[in-house]
């Protein structure tokens, strides 16, 4: 494989609630802090928030698209979820090259929202195959 | 438990990826693997409403193909509480029967606990 590249960008997703209705159904996490405004403004939230595997999910796609079928084989993400994400926000994930060998390559991966706040923070690591 | 055709486009239209598989065309997203292996284990632990996932971390071992099996385990690594709020840490694994396709480690934190 060339070299891996030093930088990732990946596309902007808006989160919205509907957005996160059907993450609820199609992962089966109905956790009314997701979905009951009720029950999110008793929380130190105060309105419902986005998954954070939702917004994981949006830093694995950049790392599928730029390494494909490697990612899916061997690849490893260690993320804290920093701040939450709620309806309306727009995020976006990128990553940095921070170190490199034959073997594998290793970012730094941020997911940001509009104000350029971390919302996650992550290091990746992705097998470099012949 | 395993993931549908189905299944598999939902899960990319709720995130918002529309585009082919980047491993092929029946290959299910992993965080959609992830997903319903951690969601099949959080259900198993019985979290209260307002559990707040803190951490993640993740290894794909292999490319999983809609409508595989997968057998899932579930392990409660930690359960502590430091100032009023509980963390428990979760491990997770999926395996296709001759290979583990997915390691995870959860951390969830919940607030309101007692020592």
């Amino acid at each position: 494989m060339s070299a891996p590249p030093a930088s990732l960008a990946g596309v902007a997703h808006k989160v919205t609630q509907a957005q996160i209705a059907k993450y609820a159904e199609a992962s089966g996490d109905r956790n009314p802090l997701h979905l009951d405004a009720e029950f999110a403004a008793a929380t130190p939230f105060g309105r419902p928030v986005a998954h954070g595997m939702l917004v994981l999910a949006f830093a694995s796609e950049l790392l599928a698209h730029s390494f494909g079928r490697s990612w899916l084989c061997g690849g490893k993400l260690r993320a804290r979820f920093r701040s939450p994400v709620y309806p309306g926000d727009v995020v976006t994930a990128s990553g940095t090259l921070t170190a490199a060998d034959a073997a594998s390559a290793t970012y730094r991966v941020a997911v940001r929202n509009q104000d350029g706040v971390d919302v996650i923070t992550a290091e990746a690591t992705v097998p470099l195959t012949p | 438990m395993a993931v549908s055709a189905d299944d598999a486009a939902s899960f990319r239209e709720a995130v918002g990826d529309e585009e082919p598989a980047a491993a092929g065309d029946h290959v299910v997203p992993p965080m959609a693997v992830a997903a319903m292996v951690m969601g099949a284990a959080m259900e198993a632990v019985e979290l209260p409403a307002g559990a707040v996932h803190t951490a993640q971390e993740l290894e794909f071992g292999r490319p999983v193909d809609e409508g595989v099996m997968l057998a899932c385990s579930a392990t409660v690594v930690s359960n502590s509480v430091r100032r009023g709020t509980r963390f428990i840490v979760l491990e997770m694994r999926g395996d296709d029967g001759a290979e583990t396709a997915l390691r995870a480690r959860s951390t969830i934190a919940i607030a309101g606990a007692s020592e």
